[in-house]
């Protein structure tokens, strides 16, 4: 079982896929990523040098990813909530932040907005 | 005289009229109402759950997979890879088909022979391996309808025997040439087929033989690419690739490769063993990837030596080459598909930039359903194709549109009209003679029953617009009216 960033992936997966189960690496953090590796996209993890493995885990350990970006991402709505903004009380209230209509339409809203951002990753805060 | 169902209609007609009036007499006497024949009233009152819409954010449509107590296992799922290999599957014979009495097969003695043209010769069987091996039949074609491969020998395919000739008279006389052709034409016009003659024509005649199968397949990202050190500009190998394609040669020219002995010293990065042969540095190539580009090279020098066969490069679906690949470089920026190592050394060959130390012909395809838009490519393609047919009118370029220098400069030998050696290869329909060589074969074979006569030849003719060879396939064998 080959390690990423001290996760383990079975060999038949995509490398795209599997970098993107990471909190914080989409399809773009995960194209440059691969690209600077020159690994190509179709890439299975089994066919990877355990030294590019290597340089994919430094890769990642230099960015903030997964809890520490949670932490950051909550750490600046709870900062909004605790001046009194209005952004901050939207967000409490699970409602649109950016002046959108709230008469139909805000699911997104009340999926992402909240105080205790961060869904899913590799590890749960 | 009424029919029974005018006669219901008047009579429901009747109960609706008796209740609108009812209703607008006296209320109280309103009898209970039945819908007159239809029953979807009753029904949806029966209906339970339906009183108010669901509650906000429940799921109403329940479609999700991995629901429980349904079976979603509908028979035996393929094994991983089985449906590529069914899409890929070559047949290349049809018992059913009938053998053909006074089928010949191409030899080595009449492959250049100009009186050859227009008939039906069949492919003797060790070329049909290498082809194979090669990957140059296509499962679209129509190989698995007859009873053993042959091919029609068209006019271009013995124009394309000629340019052999000339070669092998050029390296007679110690001046090597390359001939470079672009194949281009209508689509199923014969273009894959007659590269695939192509190479058949150049392993009767014991030539050297590289085909790259389809270019898309080397610029579409699917494989793995490394830079190359120390190239300037960057270029970037794909080690299996070309260890593949080591494959593909070794199976292709096993008795070049395993007969002609290594002459010079390539400082290759692993040992030889005494007295090596081409075929032991193909082999490690093989066998370890990461070497097949450094294998390539020293294979490529080795036939660059004095005394060795000439080679026949060949390309097909020419026009992802003439682009930016689907790879990226480190700073994510796309890599232009002349980047890439192969590609770099066929267009450096097509262009002129290289030539081939022993002659040889570099053999471009056109497709015309699998193709990416290449402006640059289609122009000089259609200025080519005017300095064939008509000199006084050649098209100019069109300013307006943005154009990739480095296609234009690989291909500006097309608009010289001074340079033989870079030309087109056009092909057209085929004529009526040609046409009926076809027929005939496919009559014989028991594929088509019908007598072949003029009215008929020139029917399907005229059906396959204009002798089209894969029109002409279609109307006369494949479909059955």
């Amino acid at each position: 079982m080959p390690f990423i960033f001290g996760f383990s992936f079975t060999e038949a997966s995509l490398v795209k896929r599997s970098l993107e189960t990471i909190y914080g690496v989409g399809p773009k953090v995960s194209q440059r990523i691969m690209a600077r590796f020159h690994i190509h996209p179709w890439a299975k993890v089994g066919s990877l040098k355990s030294t590019t493995l290597l340089d994919l885990t430094e890769e990642l350990a230099s960015m903030k990813l997964e809890n520490d970006l949670r932490r950051d991402i909550q750490d600046n709505i709870k900062r909004l909530k605790d001046t009194g903004t209005y952004r901050g009380r939207r967000h409490a209230m699970g409602l649109p932040v950016r002046g959108q209509r709230t008469r139909t339409q805000i699911t997104t809203a009340r999926k992402l907005n909240r105080t205790e951002r961060g869904g899913a990753g590799r590890i749960q805060m | 005289m009424m029919n029974s169902s005018t006669c219901l209609r008047s009579f429901s007609q009747l109960s609706l009229d008796r209740t609108a009036h009812a209703s607008l007499t006296s209320r109280t006497l309103l009898a209970p109402q039945i819908a007159c024949f239809s029953t979807s009233t009753a029904r949806y009152n029966q209906k339970k759950g339906m009183a108010a819409a669901p509650k906000r954010g429940t799921r109403t449509l329940n479609v999700k997979k991995g629901r429980k107590g349904v079976n979603y296992e509908m028979g035996k799922r393929p094994a991983p890879g089985e449906r590529k290999a069914q899409r890929k599957r070559i047949v290349l014979s049809n018992d059913n088909a009938l053998p053909v009495s006074w089928l010949r097969d191409l030899e080595r003695s009449n492959v250049l022979e100009p009186t050859i043209e227009g008939q039906m010769m069949g492919l003797p069987e060790r070329v049909v391996d290498a082809l194979r091996a090669e990957e140059a039949f296509k499962p679209t074609q129509g190989w698995g309808l007859f009873r053993r491969p042959a091919t029609l020998m068209r006019k271009e395919t013995v124009q394309l025997a000629g340019l052999v000739k000339e070669i092998e008279d050029a390296n007679a006389q110690q001046q090597p040439r390359t001939i470079r052709r672009i194949i281009s034409g209508d689509r199923m016009s014969g273009k894959s087929t007659l590269l695939l003659q192509g190479l058949a024509i150049a392993h009767l005649r014991d030539w050297f033989v590289i085909n790259l199968p389809e270019a898309n397949d080397i610029t579409n990202a699917h494989t793995d690419y490394a830079p190359l050190p120390g190239s300037q500009p960057l270029q970037y190998t794909q080690d299996t690739y070309t260890a593949n394609l080591l494959r593909q040669m070794l199976k292709a020219n096993p008795s070049i490769l395993e007969s002609t002995p290594v002459v010079t010293d390539h400082k290759l990065p692993f040992p030889l063993p005494p007295k090596p042969t081409l075929k032991h540095i193909v082999e490690h190539g093989m066998a370890n990837p990461e070497t097949s580009w450094v294998c390539f090279t020293a294979l490529w020098e080795e036939l660059s030596q004095p005394g060795r066969p000439p080679i026949l490069f060949a390309i097909d679906s020419l026009a992802h080459v003439m682009r930016n690949s689907e790879y990226m470089s480190a700073e994510f920026k796309p890599i232009h598909a002349f980047d890439l190592t192969l590609i770099r050394l066929f267009v450096d060959l097509l262009s002129g930039q290289k030539t081939l130390a022993n002659g040889g012909i570099i053999l471009g395809s056109l497709s015309q359903s699998n193709k990416p838009l290449s402006v640059v490519l289609d122009h000089f393609v259609t200025i080519a194709e005017a300095l064939q047919s008509q000199p006084a009118i050649v098209p100019v370029w069109n300013p307006y549109l943005s154009r990739d220098q480095r296609v234009v400069d690989a291909l500006r030998g097309l608009e010289d009209p001074k340079q033989k050696d870079f030309d087109i290869l056009r092909l057209g329909g085929l004529s009526k003679p040609e046409a009926r060589a076809v027929i005939e074969y496919y009559a014989e074979s028991g594929m088509l029953r019908h007598t072949v006569n003029d009215s008929f030849v020139t029917e399907k003719w005229s059906l396959a617009g204009m002798g089209n060879m894969g029109e002409l396939e279609k109307a006369s064998v494949r479909l059955r009216l």
